[in-house]
């Protein structure tokens, strides 16, 4: 059984959408309301098999070894195995993805009157490949899943989007799958670097990082900058970091609620995900070289998201910017190499996902109401719907990083991290960051006012309903969350930790190969003693 | 050739007929197909004929497999060298097989409503697959060039089947004048050739030979090397427009448009891969990969000269089929500029196998080009099923305008038109996305071995061009799921040959993209070539 969950859990959600195509097929003039509660079930057996991965012992020791390892050949003439297991990084961003599902499909209980079919089993089959994407420890297996994930989601958005979808639709594919298209260059070009220098090839994340780790394989300086950049590129166009941020926008605007929730919360951290598992673990020589560069764009990015989030009328597309900045933060923990700032950026990608869902799904019920998302329309929402306003209140204030709430742990982590990086001039970064957390402070407070208080101008505002019971019981959990992961981060940053170590002494150690040495401190060696 | 020897050969024929089995056996039931097509009713004739034509395409398949099955991939030969059995005839045929099988069920429901007669069209479409498993089990120019005569005017038939469209016209017209213009070059080449391996025997000056492995013994002896050259290059012509390559490419458009759309499948799927099956037979063993030791010898300068000139035209054909196909308005015409792509991407594993002396390398490379062929092949005939049925009586309806709107009306084949799109697109767990993967790590695998830049920047030039085609398989999805449709559009009701067509083609895309590995083994073998010989 171990050894299958993780398999269990990519396909249990494929096959929600094979029986919803089946409850299609074979009786179609059934009632639609079916289907969501066909997609419900299976999204909550899938959670629900998922927590046993809490029991599986990941993080227990420093090793940061992966647990629930399935490791048969696939592909025997190419090299391909498939290969899947959970370590401390992977474990709560599988938790996350699997938790975000079910609240997704409640939250489009009503919304979603055409094609419900199609649009739970683009859901389900979603999440599929999103567990995939965690998950998997080939690298080709990798790819396979973060390129199928990007269909489901091309049709929620395209079919199921608001005014200008088709355009957020084709813009969203092509930037994220050109992206990784050299990716898939990249990984097949470490396959032929293995198969020189070891004798064969392989596809295997943990065959490479050992090969690579024990000195068996190096990579020279001028393949490993275009590996890194290859990797990258795919990564940060997925983040977005800053100069490749344009599709996120219109995407996050023109997705239905659910779409939005799932691709702020999950989609977005495959990117830094993948810069964490792949481009450190492997590039690292390269990863401290172009350091600079990127902390520089995520500062940019930060600073960038929350000036544009300010001036935006739309409360969805506010959050869209929002989102731009906070994974901004994200980048800049995982570039300072330190366990502070990496941990941390761990973190704040588990606390976006949440804050940031939560807002989304908040903004979806808005919209349900009033069929506008446009801050003008709103005012003094408060007194119509006092419960609406407690929980919009409490989400924004998570994500701009009040103490006691998930977001500050993550983002002080991040700054303590890269104040304490080693890089020159890291503490100008850090300071420039940390304006960050005050504009969030500003836009997000500052759109709470004009929406929730103050006279009701609008006479259509004055009798909206309050949030009803589904409402609440959606958002319960993620608020909880919010407030546990403020309170009490020990539990999911012990998890982590030990893999986190791993990657960390690879890329935070000046070592042989791949490393063009300019500005990088050979005397501050960490060895891997843990 | 002198008396005593071709005496010889009368008294000892090298005859052996379970060799060419499965040609045999298709050719039989063409001509069956036209007996009973002359005997029985009209009304019960395109289910007889139909019938019959998959009956003949089992034997052959089985014939095949029983010759795969008998021998451990080593090259044996018949009829004095005339046909060839390996693996690379064995999988190709496999591939026409396939190819015709589907044509035969697309073509069902076309017949019938166009009330044309199908014992013709059946017993043509089985000709035409003699013609093409000719083609890749020539071991001589001559057997090479029948088989392609033989496909070639069975397919010009074919594209003007519609007798009353002047576009079905048109395009037979404009493929039946540009294909004999390039069947003349590829003669000329071989004639060429044959003059160019003429060698001085100690019994005075023998003459010129069309076998392949017998080119590829004579090359650094012939009298006349120019010849050999001059012929190199009109046969890379004559093949190069048959497998549309640019720039010989430009009839692609206007023909695969005109001819009718389950024609078109055929054509572009069949006949492009028996142009390859001869193309790679020809220059890979004809004139093999020759080491630089041999520097100035001419067996190396063909081989740099071929490779040189091929990997060229890779570029070329990639970028000009998914360029130009960005901006075209008819689906049709869009897909004809998809297959000068797809040829495009297939070519970088001819180039792979080109640039190897090694022979399993090569048998690898070639077994990944077989494998993007038939992934390509599935996926183009499941897509040209659906526009068959989408482009109703008399083929009107192929604009993009047409497909507006549909996705939800007609569920069942637009989602498996999208499938073949992202398919085509190169999407992973789909055979497009698996035959790309092959393809570009021999090459990558080439690439690295002998530091040969010019195969990674083919990979990289690929990798981009797929980039580009992103956009244009997209715009038919975005069509019929994103956009309204503005006129009446009733759905087509999905007849059972469609749907048998349309179920095994998404099943073989999904196996082939997700379960790659037992096809490609059973391609692959050690091919004893030339190439040990020379090395």
């Amino acid at each position: 059984m171990q050894q299958y969950l993780l398999t269990i859990l990519i396909l249990l959600p494929v096959a929600g959408a094979i029986a919803l195509a089946a409850h299609g097929l074979v009786a179609p003039y059934r009632r639609e309301s079916h289907y969501r509660w066909i997609a419900l079930g299976f999204t909550i057996a899938t959670f629900a098999l998922s927590l046993l991965l809490l029991s599986g012992g990941i993080g227990e020791d420093a090793t940061g070894a992966f647990k629930f390892v399935q490791n048969v050949p696939w592909i025997g003439a190419i090299g391909a195995g498939y290969h899947v297991g959970v370590d401390g990084i992977s474990l709560w961003l599988v938790l996350l993805t699997t938790l975000l599902m079910p609240i997704a499909i409640l939250s489009s209980w009503n919304a979603v009157e055409k094609r419900s079919l199609a649009y739970y089993a683009s859901l389900l089959i979603l999440e599929g490949a999103m567990i995939g994407v965690f998950v998997a420890l080939d690298l080709l297996v990798f790819y396979l899943f973060f390129e199928a994930s990007l269909v489901p989601m091309f049709f929620l958005i395209g079919v199921w989007g608001g005014q200008n979808r088709v355009y957020a639709a084709v813009k969203f594919f092509i930037y994220t799958a050109v992206g990784s298209l050299l990716m898939l260059a990249g990984i097949i070009a470490l396959y032929f670097i293995h198969a020189q220098q070891v004798g064969f090839g392989t596809f295997d994340y943990v065959t490479l990082f050992e090969a690579l780790r024990e000195g068996r394989m190096t990579i020279g300086a001028r393949p490993e900058f275009w590996l890194f950049l290859a990797f990258a590129i795919a990564f940060a166009i997925k983040v977005p970091l800053f100069p490749f941020h344009t599709w996120l926008p219109d995407a996050h605007t023109e997705a239905p609620t659910a779409g939005s929730v799932i691709l702020a919360g999950v989609l977005l951290k495959m990117g830094t995900y993948g810069l964490l598992r792949f481009n450190f673990a492997l590039f690292p020589g390269m990863s401290r070289y172009f350091a600079p560069l990127m902390i520089t764009l995520a500062v940019i990015g930060i600073i960038y998201g929350a000036l544009v989030a300010m001036v935006q009328p739309d409360v969805k597309r506010l959050v869209a910017y929002s989102s731009v900045s906070h994974m901004g933060f994200v980048m800049l923990g995982l570039f300072s190499f330190t366990e502070q700032g990496m941990q941390g950026a761990l973190y704040q990608m588990l606390n976006h996902g949440v804050s940031t869902g939560a807002l989304f799904l908040l903004v979806g019920m808005i919209y349900e109401r009033r069929h506008t998302r446009m801050i003008a329309d709103f005012g003094g929402l408060a007194k119509p719907m006092p419960l609406f306003a407690t929980f919009i209140v409490f989400a924004s204030l998570s994500s701009v990083g009040l103490p006691l709430l998930n977001g500050f742990v993550g983002e002080f982590l991040i700054m303590l991290g890269m104040w304490n990086s080693g890089f020159d001039y890291a503490w100008i970064a850090t300071m420039l960051a940390a304006t960050g957390v005050i504009w969030a402070a500003v836009y997000m407070l500052w759109m709470l006012q004009r929406v929730l208080f103050g006279r009701v101008t609008n006479a259509h505002n004055a009798r909206l309903p309050d949030l009803n019971a589904r409402e609440i019981g959606l958002l319960a959990p993620l608020l909880a969350l919010m407030l546990l992961m403020g309170a009490y981060p020990q539990p999911f940053l012990n998890r982590s930790r030990g893999s986190v170590e791993q990657v960390r002494v690879r890329v935070a150690a000046p070592h042989t190969g791949g490393t063009f040495t300019a500005g990088v401190d050979k005397s501050s060696n960490v060895t891997g003693d843990r | 050739m002198n008396l005593s020897l071709a005496f010889q050969l009368m008294a000892q024929p090298d005859v052996n007929f379970a060799l060419i089995l499965p040609e045999v056996i298709v050719s039989i039931a063409g001509v069956l197909v036209m007996m009973v097509d002359a005997f029985s009713r009209r009304a019960d004739q395109r289910w007889a004929t139909g019938g019959l034509s998959l009956a003949g395409l089992l034997g052959a398949a089985g014939a095949c497999l029983w010759l795969w099955s008998g021998g451990a991939g080593e090259r044996v030969t018949a009829f004095n060298g005339m046909v060839v059995l390996d693996r690379l005839r064995l999988s190709f045929t496999l591939v026409f097989i396939i190819v015709s099988a589907l044509t035969v069920l697309i073509s069902m429901i076309w017949v019938e409503r166009e009330r044309l007669p199908a014992g013709e069209f059946h017993s043509l479409l089985l000709f035409a697959t003699a013609g093409m498993m000719l083609m890749a089990s020539g071991g001589d120019l001559v057997i090479v060039f029948l088989g392609l005569e033989v496909l070639s005017i069975a397919t010009y038939v074919m594209a003007g089947f519609r007798r009353t469209d002047t576009r079905s016209n048109e395009s037979s017209l404009k493929y039946f004048i540009l294909g004999s213009f390039s069947s003349a070059f590829l003669l000329y080449g071989i004639a060429l050739v044959y003059g160019g391996t003429a060698v001085n025997t100690p019994g005075g000056i023998s003459a010129g030979t069309t076998n392949i492995s017998e080119i590829a013994a004579r090359l650094d002896d012939g009298m006349y090397p120019p010849l050999i050259f001059a012929g190199a290059a009109m046969m890379l012509v004559g093949f190069g427009f048959k497998i549309a390559t640019a720039p010989f490419h430009v009839w692609t458009p206007d023909v695969y448009e005109g001819a009718p759309t389950p024609v078109t499948a055929f054509m572009a799927a069949g006949p492009k891969a028996a142009g390859f099956a001869a193309f790679m037979r020809v220059f890979l063993f004809a004139f093999p990969f020759a080491v630089a030791a041999t520097g100035t010898a001419t067996s190396a300068q063909v081989h740099a000269a071929w490779l040189g000139a091929l990997s060229v035209i890779a570029i070329l054909t990639m970028t000009v089929g998914n360029v130009v196909a960005l901006v075209q308005r008819n689906v049709k015409r869009m897909l004809a500029y998809s297959s000068i792509a797809h040829a495009g991407y297939a070519l970088v594993g001819f180039v792979a196998a080109g640039a190897t002396g090694d022979a399993t390398q090569q048998s690898d490379a070639v077994a990944a080009v077989v494998f993007y062929l038939l992934a390509y092949a599935l996926m183009n005939l499941g897509a040209f099923a659906v526009v068959t049925m989408i482009a109703r009586g008399g083929d009107r309806r192929t604009e993009i305008e047409d497909y507006y709107g549909i996705g939800f009306r007609a569920p069942v084949l637009s989602f498996a038109l999208s499938i073949f799109l992202l398919s085509l697109l190169g999407v992973p767990l789909t055979a497009g996305f698996m035959g790309k993967v092959v393809v570009f790590r021999e090459a990558l695998s080439q690439g690295f071995a002998s530091g040969n830049q010019l195969l990674v920047a083919l990979v990289v030039i690929g990798v981009l061009n797929t980039a580009v085609s992103v956009y244009y398989y997209l715009g038919l999805i975005v069509a019929m799921f994103f956009r309204e449709r503005t006129t009446e559009w009733s759905a087509p009701r999905v007849p059972a040959s469609i749907s048998v067509t349309l179920a095994l083609t998404v099943l073989g895309v999904f196996y082939l993209g997700i379960f790659p590995g037992r096809v490609i083994d059973a391609f692959r073998s050690v091919q004893t070539t030339a190439v040990t010989r020379l090395k």
